[in-house]
């Protein structure tokens, strides 16, 4: 996502409190439809010592509650453990400041502020210091938390110091450490909160409990745009220890709650429901006739949304011609921790407990469904059993308010893990229609018509706006079709959008992995139609290297290339493949970069049983540039996490609708990788002086085509379709 | 409803539950021990394994009625008042990333290595593989396993 890199510091003391920094962090603006506007986060340090960081993003595996202390405690000259953290609130206290956790920005978006932040603090204890002892401030330095003079052995605590330097103004410009003395950034280190996780004690939404509260599920409509008609509640009410039925409607589908005095009584109570169900218009939607149709829809000519040279007279003119069309279904999240909310609405006040990318929307939701004002609204960020996305949409916490608010008592309202599978928000199905043309000389023309559905969660544009023909390509999307990094001499990307009745809402990676799957697989049948080396052919169409500016986006083709090259060498991709009499060997190549920040390229080493009856993924190595990898660790975690989660696309994931409904509904029906089907993942960090860039979403899209690649270069048979069958 | 009696982490505990309700829900519902993950509600994710005596089982498919009399540890327990090699080598290894399943890949792990005290990668695979992890720690749940098993978890 482009970062517009401007911070700005301001001060305020409050007596007796301290040294308080608040400081905006770098405004955002970017094509992705989740653009919201400029951070800020505070610090604190007290004169008991304490230094307390208000994290601004939410944990979810990502690594903020690590990344985002390790900048301020850099520069601050403290140590990592001396950091306390709070989890930012919504409200008056951060107004306008971004407490959203979305586009993979959340460590390289904050990091120059929380460094900022940091010196600043750090320069005023220091001239604090040197003022109590009345010394040149060039002869005292900041260490551990304590400023010392050399010349005197004299040494005060931050704490001590924190007062006087409240009253002290802050430096425009302090300055930042020199890289090469950092203690903390770019060195590995370990999850802020790990020793809480394996002891149990880490508190997630599910884990809230308040003093009286009832624990609810519901029953939710199965039909897409199906309506509640009527339920019979006393089968319910008869079990005993079911208080409250309630009809929801806040949500996505509509349902009935059933609130009891815990989750397994009113598991029982929702059984005993009886509801009646309007299917509505979409009753006969099913998933495998919209495929078709998104496939008839490629006649349409779409909006335009990249266009250089001239590329159908390229194509007309071209010696060969290959096409293919690629399909990736429907997905669910599926994180481990299903929605949840713990709401406690009183007739002046409401608190709620959620794990949520989102807390802002949460509370401005919470303000204009009850009206209440700002100050009697609390949202807590908990920490995220998986957030991929799903969690930057509330209809979870809308449902637990209005439950709260309809009983009069605090409840959390859990789903089930069929109702998280088949009543949420889905990735978008989509098709690429992909046409290259040949000469003699390569690729002359590279046309790619991607067919799909808007993310319907940020609601649906106009009709007015479906006028302007131009509205895709200002946006940049689709992410991975309109962002084609190759040099071709003549290029297309058009989009065609076909709404479907299905939820749609933002999956880990978002747009890119359908479009990236096709792209770099489509490379790579353009590579052996030509003969050519499917690597050395996309170093081939990056030279010269150098920037390519699209839009607000700047690629570096010249990373894109040392990426390549290091998996090249990294992967051994030139060395010989196994043989055996039973199996076919493979290995594929897949690349990415993600709105021009970090570039990934992935090597993937597959065998195919040769009566096709089993895929084995054996190896993928990944190179990494993401600037300066502010935790390596992390990086590395998050290498193996977007593997994962593309493998488990690639192989499994996929979910069916039929006569208007989801299909799977369990673990067992809508897979995820397990251990043992888990190839070995190598990660390479390629060390640069770039500025960091975000990593969460980025593994993701090259591991699906990596694969695919490596299929077909095993076994000679195309994987155009997700996920993979090789029947 | 009636009343149950079990012991948790070597602490006598005494219920009022229906008789079906699974332990996944008494731990976390009535005695308020919520390290104990729901994931799935049917045996299928790992993320509620706790341990009966030393054998890893399913929090959700154990009803309260199965329960009475029995002794369970969960994740809260393991490794008594310190910690339990496993708990270190998760952390060593930095395996938790949303670390939400993680109770209970350390709860299933801890019970591989009671019986197994040094297992190989498919011996963990062929165990571990009933516990999923949506956010791919797999890696590092394998090496924080060797790892246990080199300080002794299984001992």
């Amino acid at each position: 996502m482009k970062i517009t890199r401007r911070a700005f510091l301001r001060a305020s003391a409050y007596a007796g409190a301290g040294l308080t920094i608040s400081f905006r962090l770098p405004f955002s603006t970017t094509a992705a439809p989740d653009t919201v506007f400029a951070p800020n986060a505070y610090i604190r340090i007290a004169p008991d010592n304490t230094i307390t960081l208000w994290v601004t993003r939410s944990e979810m595996g990502q690594g903020v509650r690590t990344n985002l202390p390790a900048a301020l405690a850099e520069e601050l000259e403290v140590d990592l453990g001396q950091v306390r953290l709070e989890q930012a609130m919504p409200g008056s206290r951060f107004k306008g400041i971004r407490l959203r956790t979305s586009g993979s920005g959340s460590s390289s978006g904050t990091f120059l502020a929380l460094r900022k932040a940091g010196a600043a603090a750090r320069e005023m204890l220091i001239s604090a210091a040197a003022g109590t002892w009345n010394v040149d401030r060039a002869a005292c330095r900041a260490e551990h938390g304590a400023v010392a003079h050399s010349a005197s052995g004299r040494k005060l605590t931050y704490g001590e110091l924190a007062e006087r330097a409240a009253q002290l103004p802050v430096p425009a410009a302090p300055p930042l450490k020199d890289p090469k003395n950092f203690r903390l950034l770019g060195k590995p280190l370990r999850r802020a909160d790990g020793l809480a996780i394996v002891h149990g004690r880490a508190g997630y939404g599910i884990d809230a409990r308040v003093p009286g509260m009832l624990f609810a599920v519901m029953e939710r409509c199965p039909y897409l745009g199906g309506q509640l008609v009527s339920f019979d509640a006393r089968r319910a009410m008869a079990v005993p220890g079911v208080r409250h039925v309630v009809p929801i409607h806040s949500g996505i589908f509509a349902g009935v709650a059933v609130a009891a005095d815990n989750t397994w009584v009113a598991l029982k109570g929702r059984e005993a429901l009886e509801v009646k169900w309007a299917a509505g218009k979409d009753s006969d939607f099913d998933s495998d006739r919209f495929m078709e149709s998104l496939k008839s829809a490629a006649a349409q000519e779409g909006y335009s949304v990249r266009r250089e040279g001239d590329p159908e007279r390229a194509l007309a003119a071209a010696a060969q011609q290959i096409q293919a069309v690629y399909e990736y279904p429907f997905q669910a999240h599926a994180p481990l921790e299903t929605m949840n909310c713990t709401a406690d609405v009183r007739s002046d006040s409401c608190e709620i407990w959620v794990p949520t990318q989102t807390p802002e929307t949460a509370f401005n939701s919470i303000a204009k469904s009850l009206g209440l004002p700002p100050e009697k609204i609390k949202v807590h960020t908990t920490l995220l059993g998986g957030g991929f996305g799903r969690r930057l949409f509330v209809d979870y916490a809308d449902e637990a308010v209005e439950l709260s608010k309809a009983i009069g008592k605090p409840v959390q309202l859990l789903w089930t893990r069929t109702d998280d599978m088949r009543n949420g928000f889905f990735h978008p199905a989509s098709i690429e229609h992909m046409r290259a043309g040949f000469s003699a000389r390569g690729i002359e023309a590279w046309l790619h018509k991607s067919v799909g559905s808007d993310l319907s969660m940020f609601g649906l544009p106009s009709a007015e706006q479906m006028k302007d023909k131009q509205r895709y390509a200002k946006d940049e999307s689709p992410w991975g079709a309109f962002d084609t990094f190759y040099n071709f001499p003549a290029l297309k990307v058009d989009y065609v959008p076909v709404d479907s009745p299905v939820p749609t809402g933002a999956w880990r990676a978002v747009e890119y992995p359908s479009r990236v799957f096709a792209r770099e697989s489509f490379l790579d049948e353009a590579a052996h139609a030509l003969g050519k080396d499917p690597l050395q052919l996309r170093i081939d169409l990056l030279q010269p290297g150098g920037i390519l500016t699209l839009g607000e986006q700047k690629i570096d083709r010249s990373r894109m290339i040392r990426v390549l090259e290091a998996a090249r060498e990294k992967s051994g991709w030139a060395k010989p493949l196994a043989h055996s009499s039973e199996r076919f060997f493979g290995r594929g190549v897949a690349i990415n970069t993600y709105f021009g920040e970090s570039y990934v390229a992935q090597v993937a080493d597959v065998s195919v049983a040769r009566d096709f009856s089993d895929l084995r993924i054996h190896r993928i190595v990944c190179i990494v540039d993401c600037g300066l990898a502010i935790n390596p660790s992390g990086i590395e975690g998050q290498v193996e996490s977007g593997i994962t989660w593309g493998l488990s696309a690639a192989l499994h994931g996929k979910i069916d609708f039929r006569e208007g409904r989801a299909q799977q509904g369990t673990y067992s029906d809508f897979r995820v990788m397990p251990m043992n089907e888990m190839p070995a993942v190598e990660t390479y960090i390629l060390p640069n002086g770039n500025d960091p860039s975000g990593f969460g979403e980025h593994p993701v899209p090259p591991a699906a085509p990596a694969v695919a690649n490596a299929v077909f270069a095993a076994c000679g048979k195309r994987a155009r379709k997700l996920p993979i069958t090789l029947a | 409803m009636a009343t149950f009696t079990l012991t948790i982490n070597g602490s006598k505990h005494s219920v009022t539950a229906p008789p079906d309700m699974p332990l996944l829900w008494v731990l976390r519902d009535l005695l308020q021990m919520t390290g104990t993950k729901y994931g799935c509600g049917v045996g299928g994710c790992g993320a509620c394994t706790i341990h009966h005596g030393t054998v890893a089982v399913r929090a959700c498919q154990i009803p309260i009625s199965e329960a009475h009399g029995q002794s369970y540890t969960t994740i809260e327990g393991l490794g008594g008042a310190g910690e339990h090699p496993c708990q270190r080598a998760w952390i060593e290894e930095d395996v938790s990333q949303c670390g939400y399943c993680q109770a209970g890949m350390i709860m299933a792990a801890a019970a591989l290595l009671h019986e197994n005290p040094n297992p190989t990668d498919e011996e963990i695979d062929a165990t571990m593989s009933n516990s999923l992890c949506r956010c791919g720690t797999y890696g590092r749940v394998r090496r924080a396993i060797h790892r246990a098993a080199r300080a002794g978890a299984g001992a």
